[in-house]
């Protein structure tokens, strides 16, 4: 068996899992009351560079909400945001994006706020004439678009540096004003490319706000970050992509669940440790435990979350000081671990 | 995760029209434009020879002012085809250097800065985004071609009548037509050596080796071969066969009017393909 064929093997059980957290998801997404906002959906979709494999048999279904796509340089992420933007069509398979089809520029670009990962922005224009060639490209009148440029800036913080050349801008305000004509006209799916590179941690938090705001308006926010922890941060449910094929997609504690082949990590903090650990080593679900050295703590490595959760519970009862429980492992970094970086 | 709501409404007023939309575009690319010294003193130089010809024409209507004058020379400065076909060389090689200096600035910068994916992510399609690069030469090169040939058409109606336009309308429109095929064609060079030589001075090269080397190995075919079809491959010598045609003019020898038009078709084919390969939203691995 190749070494394709066993990863192919291997992702498809965790992508079949998931479904019921999309489920979860969708619901969710329609817990409001009001309609359900239509996902990003691929089917089987595939997408090749000749004989080089861009994407293969991708399936996902994101709901609202801010996604991180995750994956190895070369894995497939930026091709994924190109057919979600129509600047490439796949070889196989439908996409629709909130209801259009990328076929349809005109309707799906009204929709649609993209950044991509390169500075794009002519050397010769301002920050504001930028942003403002963009929106008189999508038809919006020179005053409109104008204003709508200013409100852009303005999320951005940019409004000080709107009228210098982009030239003369930093890292960090050249990714801020991609990001701005991104948001400029409205769009209620954005799809951002490595949006945070450059940016300092103030703007960064302010910027990651502002992807929450979004996200609570029911809007798409589709993001491709290599910092896992800021992944780990911000994303609603992510999506694990590696050679073009999804490893796993949903939320991360969804992801994290439905791998069984590693066993979930915990970090218990507790006065008399060793006690613990020994009552803990009686349970079969306990695979490893280590003892902190300061004897305070210890990691607990289980292959039955429930199990464990109900074991500390009994253990707790019975008089031990049990001063806190933290998940080791269930972040993006973990998972990028498991299901990447180990194979 | 958070339960969402639709908290937005999408925009429904009003847009600017759909099919005049890509002339944002051009606006902002002639603005540059006129920013390089070369290119405005060379626009500048350009209506030298339409001034030139302005007070030709003005002189060969008053024939008051040419009294005494030998009878020869008179019947010489005549506002005929061959007077507009004089313009046209002159304003066409001003043209060339012209689209040299600006076609470099097309697209270059927008595949160096890897902007097409901008461009694409709004509602413009290739076409139309090709169609206002094409605008932006086209209408540059407009201002020292037709636009200064139909004043000087213009002004030899106003001055000698409309018995002279019913004459010689055709010369009129056949200028017209014979500049916009130079057009097409420059401005096709010119895109294309933009879309694949990122070095604006090589871009520039490219543009006029375009037309020189072409020249040039026409002339090795006809004189080696001893033939006189050489020439179909050449893009001046064919514009100026279909010119000859069109201004009613003697035509050089060497292929005719119908060849040196099909010839020319294949070239622009030869050209948007060349184009359309280059311009991709991304790129692509192979």
């Amino acid at each position: 068996m190749t070494v394709q064929a066993e990863r192919a093997n291997a992702v498809s059980e965790p992508r079949e899992r998931s479904e019921p957290a999309q489920r979860r998801a969708s619901e969710r997404v329609g817990g409001s009351g009001g309609a359900q906002p239509p996902g990003v959906i691929f089917d089987e979709v595939s997408k090749f560079y000749g004989e080089v494999l861009g994407v293969n048999r991708v399936t996902l279904n994101i709901p609202p909400g801010i996604t991180s796509l995750v994956g190895p340089n070369g894995s497939g992420k930026t091709t994924l945001m190109n057919l979600m933007t129509g600047l490439i069509h796949p070889d196989n398979g439908q996409i629709l994006m909130r209801g259009i089809s990328p076929r349809d520029p005109e309707a799906l670009m009204r929709i649609t706020g993209y950044a991509t990962q390169y500075d794009t922005a002519p050397r010769w224009a301002t920050g504001f004439t930028f942003i403002t060639t963009g929106l008189l490209l999508f038809g919006y009148g020179r005053v409109e678009a104008e204003e709508k440029a200013w409100k852009a800036l303005e999320h951005l913080s940019l409004t000080e540096a709107a009228n210098r050349k982009v030239a003369a801008y930093s890292k960090g305000m050249r990714q801020r004003v991609r990001l701005a004509q991104a948001i400029a006209h409205d769009p209620e799916l954005l799809v951002l490319d490595e949006p945070l590179n450059g940016l300092d941690p103030l703007v960064r938090a302010e910027t990651i706000a502002l992807f929450r705001t979004w996200a609570s308006e029911g809007k798409h926010v589709i993001l491709s970050s290599h910092v896992l922890q800021e992944v780990d941060l911000i994303s609603d449910q992510v999506v694990l992509i590696a050679n073009g094929m999804i490893i796993a997609e949903g939320t991360i504690r969804a992801v994290r669940e439905e791998i069984q082949d590693h066993p979930s990590q915990y970090l218990v903090r507790c006065r008399d440790a060793s006690d613990v650990a020994s009552r803990l080593f009686s349970e079969d679900h306990i695979t490893e435990i280590r003892l902190n050295d300061d004897r305070m703590g210890l990691l607990v490595m289980t292959r039955d979350r429930e199990q464990f959760a109900r074991a500390l519970g009994r253990i707790a009862l019975d008089g031990h000081r049990i001063d806190g429980v933290v998940s080791a492992d269930e972040n993006v970094d973990a998972l990028y671990e498991y299901l990447i970086g180990g194979e | 995760m958070a339960v969402y709501k639709r908290g937005y409404r999408r925009y429904t007023g009003p847009l600017t029209g759909r099919w005049t939309r890509f002339l944002v575009l051009p606006r902002y690319a002639w603005r540059r434009l006129y920013q390089q010294r070369l290119v405005l003193l060379l626009t500048i130089l350009a209506f030298v020879w339409p001034l030139l010809c302005t007070g030709f024409i003005y002189l060969t209507n008053h024939v008051e002012l040419l009294q005494g004058l030998d009878k020869e020379f008179l019947q010489f400065i005549q506002v005929d085809g061959r007077f507009f076909s004089i313009f046209m060389y002159v304003q066409a090689g001003f043209a060339v250097f012209l689209a040299a200096l600006a076609g470099p600035g097309l697209i270059a910068p927008d595949l160096a800065n890897n902007a097409l994916p901008l461009y694409f992510s709004r509602p413009l399609t290739r076409w139309t985004y090709a169609l206002a690069r094409l605008t932006v030469l086209a209408g540059m090169l407009s201002i020292v071609t037709w636009v200064p040939g139909l004043f000087l058409f213009g002004l030899q109606v106003g001055l000698a009548g409309g018995s002279w336009f019913r004459a010689n309308w055709t010369l009129g429109a056949g200028m017209i037509a014979g500049f916009f095929i130079w057009l097409l064609i420059l401005s096709l060079v010119a895109m294309a050596s933009s879309a694949y030589v990122r070095w604006r001075v090589v871009a520039a090269a490219v543009s006029l080796a375009f037309f020189f080397i072409l020249g040039g190995i026409a002339e090795m075919i006809d004189n080696v071969l001893r033939v006189t079809w050489g020439h179909i491959i050449d893009p001046a010598w064919t514009v100026n066969r279909v010119w000859c045609t069109l201004l009613g003019v003697a035509a050089p020898r060497g292929p005719g009017a119908g060849a040196s038009a099909v010839a020319l078709v294949v070239m622009v084919v030869l050209l948007v393909v060349v184009i359309e390969r280059k311009l991709r939203p991304v790129e692509v691995v192979s």
